[in-house]
């Protein structure tokens, strides 16, 4: 893809508007969807292009951890090096970070564990976040089954984590070598991405 | 409590499970380490916190930060934040310096078709753990559902169905 918002904001943006933007993108995505807001904040100041933007949400998707503060890391690093990388990772933390203390410090700060009507409130919010959890699921797994052999290696992951209950990284190791297996490259210039 | 040999601990579990966390949400790898395996939280406070976590403004997994405070107080929630996001997000930064380097060679193409269904399974095995912690009665796969039809055929924000499910939790008694 070509850098062409990069190249006409090169050396541009500061690490602190990188904190303040992806802050705010923290504040409007309660209840998710924070690639989606980081998106359009990025796009909307013209500091990455579409394309740009799908390249390194891939990325993030690839790398282990929590998708949205990844997104933050590799946006921050690419758009203003490793200060970048910091702050917005403590731009898109800091809101939910102050929030989650303060629930933390009343709801298991209670002598009597919870009162009824409050456990029942967080008993159901659970249950609506298993909705929350299949609609950021699907696009993945969707991903993931459009790739050769990708329904075996999802099943495999399935049944070993979730029914079976296995230790994860030999899971991932092994099932990692069997996907390499399958899509070791085969010629020596491969396909391009 | 917190004890510096608990709060290494816990920075070692932790970093290890935002290292292992792949396409989102593991919670099927953090109910068997922090509930079965170490015993520092009750398969409750797993649900309430990842149920706490969706109505925060930014990442749903700061579910950690309420764990860490449940295991060791402010300390533990400290420290299971740093130690959960930290890692992840430098490793984040320096496979993405790498990448732009090196995106078509061959074998990043290969890495990137074996992981992408591995998180695939993944998030299927966080769902099934999800559901077995939180759904008791049919109520709760009725609740499940209802939000899921919501938040995929509408545009409405997903804080919102979470505040109502809440509500209709409390009211019914759930």
């Amino acid at each position: 893809m070509t850098d062409t918002a990069l190249a006409r904001i090169q050396g541009g943006i500061s690490p602190g508007a990188l904190f303040q933007v992806f802050m705010g993108v923290a504040l409007v995505g309660i209840g998710g969807g924070l690639p989606a807001h980081a998106r359009r904040a990025l796009v909307a100041r013209g500091w990455m292009t579409d394309e740009e933007f799908a390249e390194v949400f891939t990325l993030a998707q690839l790398t282990p951890g929590p998708n949205a503060v990844n997104l933050a890391a590799m946006v921050g690093v690419r758009l203003s090096g490793k200060t970048g990388a910091v702050l917005a990772v403590a731009g898109i933390l800091l809101p939910g970070l102050l929030t989650m203390l303060a629930a933390s410090w009343v709801t298991l700060g209670l002598r009597d564990g919870l009162p009824d009507w409050l456990q029942s409130a967080l008993h159901g919010a659970a249950c609506a976040a298993i909705g929350v959890l299949l609609t950021a699921a699907i696009p993945v797994v969707k991903v993931g089954l459009g790739i050769r052999g990708g329904w075996l290696i999802a099943l495999l992951t399935w049944l070993a984590l979730g029914v079976l209950r296995l230790d994860l990284l030999p899971v991932l190791l092994i099932l990692l070598g069997v996907g390499l297996l399958i899509h070791h490259p085969r010629k020596p210039e491969g396909k391009p991405l | 409590m917190s004890s510096p040999d608990l709060l290494g601990a816990m920075f070692a579990e932790f970093a290890r499970l935002g290292l292992v966390s792949f396409g989102g949400a593991n919670l099927a790898e953090m109910e068997r380490v922090l509930v079965l395996q170490r015993h520092w939280i009750s398969p409750q406070v797993l649900a309430n916190g990842f149920a706490l976590g969706q109505v925060m403004p930014g990442p749903n997994l700061l579910a950690v930060t309420h764990y860490g405070y449940a295991i060791a107080g402010w300390s533990g929630a400290a420290v299971a934040t740093a130690a959960f996001y930290g890692p992840t997000a430098f490793l984040s930064a320096l496979v993405a310096a790498l990448w732009y380097r090196n995106r078509r060679h061959p074998w990043a193409v290969a890495l990137r078709n074996s992981l992408l269904p591995f998180g695939a399974g993944v998030m299927l095995a966080s769902l099934l753990v999800l559901w077995r912690s939180s759904v008791h009665h049919w109520v709760g796969a009725v609740l499940a559902t209802l939000a899921f039809a919501l938040l995929w055929k509408t545009r409405v924000n997903a804080a919102l169905v979470i505040a109502a499910a809440a509500l209709i939790g409390a009211v019914i008694g759930l």
